[in-house]
């Protein structure tokens, strides 16, 4: 209770602050620019840079006004809109996590994008291929990505080369990182690694061997029925955190809320050397840790290729039943926030991708990935990553279920476990997590 | 006479019917409507299902860990929060020098939100740089992941509960221990009646309807139980933390089943009703005991 009422004061002075000069602007504009509404989710560094983009945005026209709120994190701001899709109240735009993207599509709530890209002449061909078709349902694309990222594996350079350590490939193995974990150990006599058991860490381990989390394609051919996950790369995993808990390497930051914040000041403050996070956290890794910063792609078994990873992040949804000229407003702002220069910038503050190809070739991210080479990492992994259903990431509603099931089994395999039983009953339950929300839904 | 009267009385009590209705009877009516509903995501029913949401938490391997730990964590968290802050109580509330100091000090956990004290905990329980592991590793003894080990995690929500729980029992059993007549003692003194006996011949009757009260307090407030787990452990590892309120949580908001999570707090209305009769019969049957 008492965290929710300092989010929402913190809300108020912010929204306070935010609101009032605009109001001051407001009142001697001759005619009142059409309100756009616009919920999203980010917080510290990144709420600053979302509202750098729409401020840049209302500054370069008059006609629209984009009017940014705060809604809590992703998971307190999806059940929000939900109750009140459809009605008045529901905000022009939305921003949203990617596991959503299956609930949304579904909720009769939303206005696919592609009806506004199709009505206002809004061309996507410039924004990654392959980024565009995580959001698109049926081959339709249902939301406009824009905060992307993937997970890479960080590790603290430094401290290999004091405990006189070959740095990392590009492509680690599995074992590669075990060897590293197990040298580091020796040398520091502590445990160096960490692994979060966190769902989405499985998801994209398992991508990363090319294989899917769910049927019928995913989930993308049509709905998925059931977890294709209790097999060989499945086991490749949880074997590989088995192997390191047992040699005891393995930090374990548990589950709770904070755990990945953990994880990332434990790295920063040089309490684990390697660990695996979004790309997104790369815009705070490089302000606060003082030394040197290795960045490889997802880790893979050395029997298998790597295939890459899926997208995470979020993307932008557009509510129904919107007025036309919210809709034009709403595909002029998406124009302008998936512009080159923007996402370039966006993409140097915060750590996520640049989703527009020719951001690639703006002078500002150029002069970035000279001066920070690591930045250029995790959209080399997105390049080399091969187009398949496995790296399309899966598609389905039963997503926050099968991310709890999967974790608990990391969890139980940290905990000496037994890899074969916790995989099978992570299948069972996601099976039967799957079978009942598409009974909710209808399908 | 008689019919005026029941309308002024049905009058007087309209504010309060209305409000209790609209904010208590009619949620909880539709909870429990609800509860035999198949719900899609908004949470609006889809169609009756019957007893299969009840029939499915009792099949239901989490459902099944979450209660158990749960009565595990309220019966812990109420007896080791009523012995603590009664001894310490007992200890303040001697007359010493420097006394008021240990007071506030004792009491002071009331003034500290759950969020702020979580954090604290969460701090010390770190893997690495907490205080629990440095003392450990200083004592030579193994480490122990202490939000990440199944066993270890309850501990550490309970001790936090505990710690979170002690002020307020403290206040209040202090009250009930100073407003003990000193000439008992006194008595008791000239009798050279023993530490031990003066405790549980004066102290603890005189204290026996505080003492009850502070326990059916930290007991409802146990079962509430909801800001520590959601920043400790977020219900991990495998369940073993995910308190009744907490799962109602997760099942309602993050996994957008409304019929599942009405069952569920239908199951908690019922362990806090059968919970509550138990107190009051016991209550009862003392009261009859000192009449007699």
């Amino acid at each position: 209770m008492f965290k929710h009422i300092a989010k929402y004061s913190i809300l108020l002075t912010v929204s306070a602050g935010v609101v009032m000069p605009l109001a001051a602007v407001q009142g001697n504009a001759a005619s009142t620019p059409e309100k756009i509404t616009f919920w999203h989710s980010m917080t510290g560094e990144t709420q600053k840079s979302i509202e750098r983009v729409v401020n840049d945005f209302n500054k370069s026209q008059s006609e629209y006004k984009v009017v940014p709120e705060f809604q809590g994190q992703y998971v307190e701001a999806l059940p929000k809109f939900l109750s009140v899709g459809g009605t008045k109240k529901a905000p022009v735009l939305f921003q949203s996590n990617e596991i959503s993207t299956k609930q949304l599509a579904t909720s009769g709530m939303i206005e696919p994008m592609e009806t506004i890209t199709k009505k206002y002449k809004y061309d996507t061909s410039d924004i990654r291929e392959n980024i565009l078709d995580y959001y698109r349902v049926d081959g339709k694309l249902y939301s406009m990505p824009f905060n992307s990222s993937a997970p890479v594996l960080y590790y603290n350079k430094d401290a290999f080369k004091a405990a006189g350590i070959d740095e990392l490939p590009k492509s680690p193995t599995f074992e590669q990182v075990t060897d590293a974990a197990k040298q580091l150990k020796e040398k520091t006599g502590k445990a160096k690694l960490s692994i979060l058991p966190y769902g989405w860490n499985f998801e994209e381990l398992l991508a990363n061997q090319n294989q899917e989390l769910v049927n019928n394609g995913n989930g993308r051919k049509k709905t998925a029925t059931k977890s294709t996950f209790n097999n060989e790369a499945g086991k490749n995993i949880l074997n590989w955190i088995k192997t390191n808990a047992d040699a005891k390497t393995l930090v374990d930051y548990g589950t709770g809320a904070n755990a990945a914040d953990n994880e990332l000041s434990g790295f920063t403050s040089k309490q684990v050397d390697m660990f695996m996070n979004s790309s997104a956290s790369l815009g705070d890794i490089k302000k606060n840790a003082k030394f040197n910063v290795g960045v490889t792609y997802m880790p893979h078994p050395k029997n298998k290729t790597a295939n890459g990873v899926a997208i995470g992040g979020a993307s932008i949804w557009l509510s129904k039943g919107k007025t036309n000229k919210q809709q034009k407003g709403a595909a002029e702002f998406l124009k302008f926030a998936t512009s080159p220069n923007e996402q370039a910038q966006w993409s140097i503050d915060t750590g996520y991708f640049a989703i527009n190809k020719k951001s690639y070739d703006t002078k500002l991210l150029k002069d970035a990935f000279k001066k920070t080479p690591i930045l250029a990492a995790p959209v080399d992994q997105l390049k080399d990553t091969k187009k398949n259903s496995a790296s399309a990431g899966a598609l389905i509603t039963a997503m926050p279920n099968e991310r709890v099931n999967t974790q608990n089994a990391m969890e139980n395999v940290i905990n000496g476990k037994n890899v074969d039983k916790e995989l099978a009953k992570a299948a069972k339950k996601t099976d039967a997590d799957i079978k009942s929300a598409n009974e909710q839904t209808g399908e | 006479m008689q019919k005026k009267q029941n309308v002024l009385a049905f009058v007087l009590l309209l504010p309060s019917i209305v409000v209790l209705g609209m904010f208590v009877f009619y949620p909880m009516l539709k909870t429990f409507w609800l509860s035999t509903q198949l719900t899609n995501l908004m949470g609006e029913p889809v169609k009756s299902v019957g007893f299969k949401n009840f029939t499915n938490l009792m099949h239901s391997e989490s459902f099944i860990t979450s209660i158990t730990v749960t009565m595990i964590f309220v019966i812990a968290t109420t007896i080791l929060t009523v012995i603590c802050a009664y001894f310490l109580a007992i200890l303040a509330s001697r007359k010493m020098r420097g006394m008021g100091f240990f007071r506030t000090i004792f009491s002071s956990t009331m003034g500290i939100s759950v969020t702020v004290a979580s954090i604290l905990w969460l701090f010390m329980f770190n893997p690495q740089i907490g205080l629990f592991s440095k003392v450990l590793t200083s004592l030579h003894l193994p480490d122990i992941n202490w939000l990440s080990d199944p066993m270890w995690a309850l501990v550490a929500i309970i001790g936090t509960t505990v710690w979170m729980n002690i002020g307020f029992a403290f206040l209040i059993l202090l009250g009930a221990v100073q407003a003990i007549p000193t000439d008992l003692y006194q008595v008791a003194d000239l009798n050279d009646a023993s530490k031990w006996l003066r405790l549980r011949k004066i102290t603890l009757p005189g204290t026996e309807p505080t003492l009850f009260f502070v326990m059916v307090v930290t007991l409802i407030n146990a079962f509430q139980t909801f800001g520590q787990v959601d920043i400790l452990t977020a219900g991990g590892p495998d369940y073993h933390t995910n308190l009744l309120v907490y799962s109602i949580y997760q099942d309602a908001f993050v996994n957008h089943t409304i019929g599942r999570a009405s069952a569920e707090s239908v199951v908690l209305t019922v362990i806090i009703m059968i919970v509550t009769f138990i107190q009051f019969y016991l209550n009862k049957r003392k009261a009859a005991r000192y009449a007699g």
